[in-house]
């Protein structure tokens, strides 16, 4: 299971799912949502300011209403700027090749498509976690 | 992993009992109970507790979060709708407001055409009492040299000649009265067709003009 997760994404009804699917699949223990990646931002940098633990995860969706810039350069400045070693990728009901590629340069290691079954999609990524986790899983696309 | 204690799961195993009240959420994934048997049961129980009110709340989520996207599907086909029609609306106002424009160049291009017809009937009008009146003027100078001629050579030969001397006075009283009534209906002319002869001022029984 894994230990913590964040998820960044405008939609609250979203976080909701995510948090009841999680839970009835034994994904995560702890999980912090934000609305938006400006709040995520400071969250991160505030993590590795006071030193803290950085969560164990983060799934980041592609367009966050709200934001002054998207979640492919939320990961792009989690990877580059504060720091990486944080299983990161995109969440978004897009499934656009040309963003996919962008947000791999940017550093993300998955891309989950939303549906209304995301459940077996959280599942195959449980199991990939710890390829993730290790650096030894190339990018891969949910579907 | 976190240990409870002989009196705290007492507790949590009468308020379970009695009012149906269970632990819920993650907490129940970090307890550990695997010495014991009757706390092995109540998280069992808490955690099937758990799992049906979250698969119930994860499928009206989903039906809510489903029913959003439609609304805001409809939503956005509301706006392309009406932003059609706003366009459809403004073409319709551009093209009436080019007829209207192409009405009034129409009307102004008539108004000039009568106007330009107006001004050749003058034209022609008055280019026929100019020749009338050069033909009377030749008429009655003609009349009027012939008389005097002749009234002179009887005047210079002596000779009495009573038909010449009233035929020039008679003549020349003639004209004279009849050159004021040619000048008189020149002027008539002239001024019924400056006044009541301008389209302006017909009365037309047609229903051309409202």
């Amino acid at each position: 299971m894994i230990d913590s997760i964040l998820l960044v994404d405008d939609e609250n009804l979203f976080h909701l799912v995510f948090e009841d699917a999680c839970s009835l699949l034994d994904i995560a223990l702890s999980l912090k949502t934000f609305n938006s990646a400006d709040e995520a931002e400071k969250y991160f940098k505030k993590i590795v300011d006071t030193n803290s633990k950085k969560p164990d995860c983060i799934f980041v969706d592609l367009n966050i209403i709200g934001s002054t810039f998207d979640g492919i350069e939320l990961i792009r400045r989690i990877n580059f700027v504060h720091g990486d070693g944080v299983v990161i990728g995109i969440i978004s009901s897009s499934n656009d090749d040309m963003e996919q590629t962008k947000a791999m340069k940017a550093g993300a290691q998955f891309w989950i498509i939303k549906s209304d079954q995301i459940e077996p999609r959280l599942e195959e990524f449980k199991k990939d976690f710890d390829g993730y986790a290790n650096r030894t899983l190339p990018f891969k696309v949910y579907k | 992993m976190i240990k409870i204690s002989e009196d705290v799961k007492k507790q949590l195993l009468k308020l379970a009992e009695d009012k149906n009240i269970y632990l819920e959420g993650n907490i129940l994934k970090v307890i550990n109970a695997s010495e014991d048997v009757e706390l092995q049961e109540y998280i069992k129980n808490a955690r099937q507790k758990d799992d049906t009110m979250r698969e119930k709340r994860l499928e009206i989520t989903k039906k809510v979060q489903s029913q959003n996207d439609e609304l805001l599907e409809w939503k956005s086909e509301n706006e392309k709708i009406n932003n059609q029609l706003k366009e459809a609306l403004d073409k319709a106002e551009k093209s009436e407001h080019r007829a209207l424009k192409s009405k009034e160049e129409a009307e102004k291009a008539k108004e000039a055409a009568i106007n330009d017809l107006d001004l050749l009937q003058k034209r022609t009008q008055n280019q026929l009492i100019e020749s009338i009146v050069k033909v009377s003027l030749w008429v009655i100078s003609g009349v009027g040299v012939i008389t005097t001629v002749m009234f002179a050579i009887t005047l210079f030969r002596g000779v009495e000649n009573k038909i010449v001397e009233s035929m020039w006075s008679n003549m020349f009283g003639i004209l004279l009265t009849n050159s004021f009534s040619i000048i008189g209906t020149i002027m008539g002319v002239k001024y019924a067709s400056s006044n009541g002869g301008s389209p302006k001022n017909k009365k037309c029984n047609c229903k051309c003009h409202d």
